[in-house]
């Protein structure tokens, strides 16, 4: 009996040992962050995202699994610029000693200027960086150092694959810009329910206006909602947009009142599950880029 | 007696199968007037408000005339008087033989209403609210809706409980005029004076029968004594409460 | 003037009208059902089934998407449940009613947090299964209003045999069967109208439109009738100013409708003429003898 337990315990440390040696353990804080490790990373690297596409980074709520994932974890890939709050009390209470990595570090940030009355709160940072392409590349370029520096064997490896990755992300942009060029700029022109595309509107000369704050907590008022309705009938704005996360009941009164034509969801914030329209990065923006000119057209 | 407006052949009543009244057989006479009594605990309650057809017998057959229409005063204790309904309503519930659930009340019934009002001395009360009158206001308004109800058989759980001497003298003179009328009249009492001076039936009962008859038979001493001994013999926790002292 | 800050607003925007027709409909209905909770010291019920309805709204939402009638539908049948199985429960042992709607709720609870876990996703299902009232589209308004029709109707055909339950229920019981179902009967208003009204409108506000305006209530008239009707009417008024107010200061229109009522509850506690803070402080000379 002892014998059997025993046999069964040794196999399992060896099963265990194997996996650790062939991969790198890291956590991804969300699914567009995971995405990127899992390109440059490859076979190389195991990647566990905390907050599961289609969930909401801003208002997540850690389990104890999660703890346990983020304590036996090397690297702990996050965002920054406001978004993890939650995300340090989690590695703390869980006794890890991984590295964190802030992927948006040397990114341009900008203010949040979602608040309608223009008062925006002064310190506060528009996360949603990565809807600029141009982010995504300083991102990837943070992901490719920080795993080269804890797996000098793979730098090779992360180097050539970050190098074809990030030209990619530069056919990206081009698209982008192509595009929204075929659009006459007093069109370009959005509602949308959460304003997560402030630096896609800086990058590519967009203008989106949303009912909410930039985080999905607050509540709107019949004030917000007034006044969205009064734009889009001023400035004709043509599209009305909901998201992946935010309430659609609100999108779909909006747009009926106005008259407003209703896009197709966007995703900003997560990935899509890998069967929906955006199981990647590259292929959320492209979504996203399509829903636009579909609307906008 | 040959035509009992109320017969009980071996009726046992509880609730959540704990008998509260055993075995009990009696039958009571067109007509008749009778004091239900005993010690606490002894399912006085019990008994009328199985013939009230609130409660159905666990055991055994409770048989009502044809025809016999029943009213049934509650202790006023049951009552939530934070409730805020008019005494115009509450009297008004009387008449609920004739309008039913959902039926309105006619001028006729109003009239009839306003009038019980005037025969237990509560004009210009019918907009007060229960939480504003006193102990007897409240009886007097519950002995007006037992006027509306117009019933053969009256069941009265403690008529004469927490009220004043003068309403408890117009309450049973009230009574009196039912029993000449020819209705029938149950009636819970503690009080063993009044028993004495105003009815002349009584049953007294100690979870079961102990004795049934005219009210000087059944109201010895050996008979309060056995009653009190039947109680406490039942259950350790009833209250041990002295019959007479209510007196 | 005081047409642009009152008036304007709903007939330039098609959400303040429907905001309104909703608030309306669910004040009528939440006022007389209302008064009858706080009668019966049934306050808190609302709460417990604003809980209790989870499991039910999350798997007609897990089951059949962004649905009203899904939703509804779920969020009923549990809320019925809980209802149901805790009058059994108070009917056939020694438990008080509170206390053993309070065990099925919180089991419902559990199960409808469970649910909602399940998914994997930690999508905040409170507010995408609990409407807002901004946002109420053609089948929102038309449960609202069709509920608050439904549960006045059955209300009135009950009523006399419900207020008896509630005064004199042993009395009731001797003239009458109707007393237990006129009970159940009211139960289950208060479920649709509670469901109805979290599926349209919110919990905030579909609780704090059933009970504030009722509580309120008392402070201004002694008799059912009149507290009802003063409810009622409470609720109205809260309704259209907490709207007004939300159009002009940007307050969230659901809390701001619940803020003017609860405003209008503290006004009532203090100046209100049937046992009003003031009035109970006065020297008792003016009152009746």
């Amino acid at each position: 009996m002892f014998k059997r337990f025993a046999l069964t315990l040794a196999l399992i440390c060896a099963s265990t040992y194997g996996q650790a040696q062939s991969k790198m353990e890291t956590i991804a804080s969300m699914s567009i962050i995971a995405d990127f490790v899992r390109q440059i990373g490859g076979e190389r690297v195991n990647v566990t995202t905390l907050v599961a596409a289609g969930g909401d980074a801003h208002t997540f709520q850690p389990a104890p699994q999660d703890a346990r994932r983020v304590a036996q974890a090397k690297l702990v890939f996050i965002n920054g610029l406001g978004l993890e709050g939650w995300l340090p009390r989690l590695v703390q209470s869980s006794g890890s000693k991984a590295r964190i990595i802030t992927v948006s570090q040397g990114v341009q940030a900008i203010r949040d200027t979602s608040d309608a009355d223009g008062h925006s709160h002064a310190h506060d940072l528009d996360p949603h960086a990565w809807q600029n392409v141009a982010n995504a590349k300083i991102y990837i370029r943070n992901i490719a150092q920080a795993l080269s520096a804890a797996d000098a064997e793979g730098a090779p490896t992360y180097a050539a694959r970050a190098d074809a990755y990030l030209a990619e992300l530069d056919r990206l942009d081009a698209d982008i810009r192509a595009g929204l060029a075929t659009i006459p700029p007093e069109r370009r022109r959005i509602i949308t329910s959460h304003d997560a595309f402030g630096y896609f509107a800086k990058a590519y000369g967009m203008n989106f206006i949303a009912p909410q704050g930039v985080s999905t907590e607050a509540e709107a008022s019949s004030r917000d909602v007034a006044r969205i309705i009064r734009q889009i009938r001023a400035e004709k704005i043509p599209a009305v947009f909901l998201e992946n996360i935010s309430d659609p009941r609100l999108m779909v009164q909006i747009a009926r009142e106005t008259g407003a034509k209703m896009g197709a969801p966007l995703f900003s914030d997560s990935l899509s599950p890998e069967s929906g329209p955006a199981p990647t990065y590259l292929a959320m923006m492209r979504n996203n880029l399509k829903a636009f000119l579909d609307a906008l057209r | 007696m040959s035509d009992p407006i109320l017969s009980l052949k071996n009726v046992t009543l509880g609730y959540d199968r704990h008998p509260a009244v055993h075995h009990l057989s009696a039958d009571f006479a067109r007509g008749s007037l009778t004091a239900l009594i005993g010690p606490n605990g002894a399912g006085k309650s019990t008994l009328l408000k199985a013939v009230a057809g609130a409660l159905t017998p666990l055991s055994g057959a409770l048989q009502c005339g044809p025809q016999v229409r029943i009213a049934y005063l509650p202790q006023s204790a049951a009552l939530d008087r934070s409730f805020p309904i008019s005494l115009f309503d509450l009297v008004a519930a009387g008449l609920w033989h004739r309008s039913g659930a959902f039926g309105g009340l006619s001028r006729k019934d109003r009239d009839a209403v306003h009038d019980a009002f005037a025969r237990v001395g509560l004009q210009g009360f019918e907009k007060r609210t229960l939480d504003a009158l006193s102990g007897g206001q409240l009886q007097r308004a519950l002995f007006a809706r037992l006027i509306l109800q117009d019933a053969d058989l009256i069941l009265l759980d403690e008529p004469l409980a927490a009220i004043d001497t003068k309403t408890s003298a117009d309450l049973l003179a009230m009574i009196h005029d039912w029993h000449e009328q020819g209705r029938t009249i149950l009636a819970v009492l503690h009080d063993m004076q009044i028993v004495r001076e105003h009815f002349p039936q009584s049953l007294l009962l100690a979870r079961e029968l102990v004795a049934y008859g005219p009210t000087q038979n059944v109201l010895t001493n050996a008979h309060l004594a056995q009653a009190r001994q039947m109680i406490e013999a039942f259950d350790e926790e009833a209250h041990i409460c002295a019959l007479g002292d209510a007196s | 003037m005081i047409f642009d800050a009152l008036i304007a607003p709903f007939f330039e925007f098609e959400f303040m009208r429907r905001a309104l027709v909703g608030c309306v409909a669910l004040s009528l209905a939440a006022g007389p059902v209302g008064t009858f909770l706080m009668l019966r010291r049934m306050s808190l019920f609302g709460d417990a089934m604003a809980h209790a309805i989870l499991p039910g709204a999350a798997l007609g939402y897990l089951a059949f998407g962004l649905s009203l009638s899904a939703m509804t539908m779920g969020g009923l049948i549990t809320g019925l449940l809980v209802v149901i199985l805790a009058g059994l429960v108070t009917r056939t042992t020694n438990l008080r009613e509170d206390a053993s709607i309070a065990g099925f709720y919180l089991i419902s609870l559990a199960i409808g947090v469970s649910l909602v876990s399940l998914k994997g996703s930690n999508i905040d299902l409170l507010r995408v299964l609990f409407g807002s009232i901004l946002a109420l589209d053609d089948a929102a308004m038309m449960l609202l209003v069709a509920m608050s029709s439904v549960t006045l109707l059955i209300l009135s055909l009950i009523f006399r045999p419900f207020v008896l339950e509630c005064v004199d229920p042993s009395f009731l019981r001797s003239v009458s069967r109707a007393g237990g179902p006129a009970h159940l009967i009211f139960l289950a208003l208060v479920v649709t109208t509670l469901v109805s009204g979290f599926n349209a409108l919110g919990t905030l506000l579909s609780v704090g439109m059933m009970m504030l305006p009722a509580i309120a209530a008392r402070f201004w008239a002694v008799e059912l009738t009149g507290i009802i009707f003063s409810a009622t009417l409470i609720g109205l008024i809260a309704s259209l100013s907490g709207l007004i107010l939300s159009y002009h200061t940007g307050l969230p229109s659901g809390p701001a409708i619940i803020l003017v009522a609860g405003g209008l509850y503290l006004l009532s506690l203090i100046f209100g003429p049937r046992g009003g803070l003031i009035l109970k402080f006065l020297p008792r000379r003016h009152l009746e003898a």
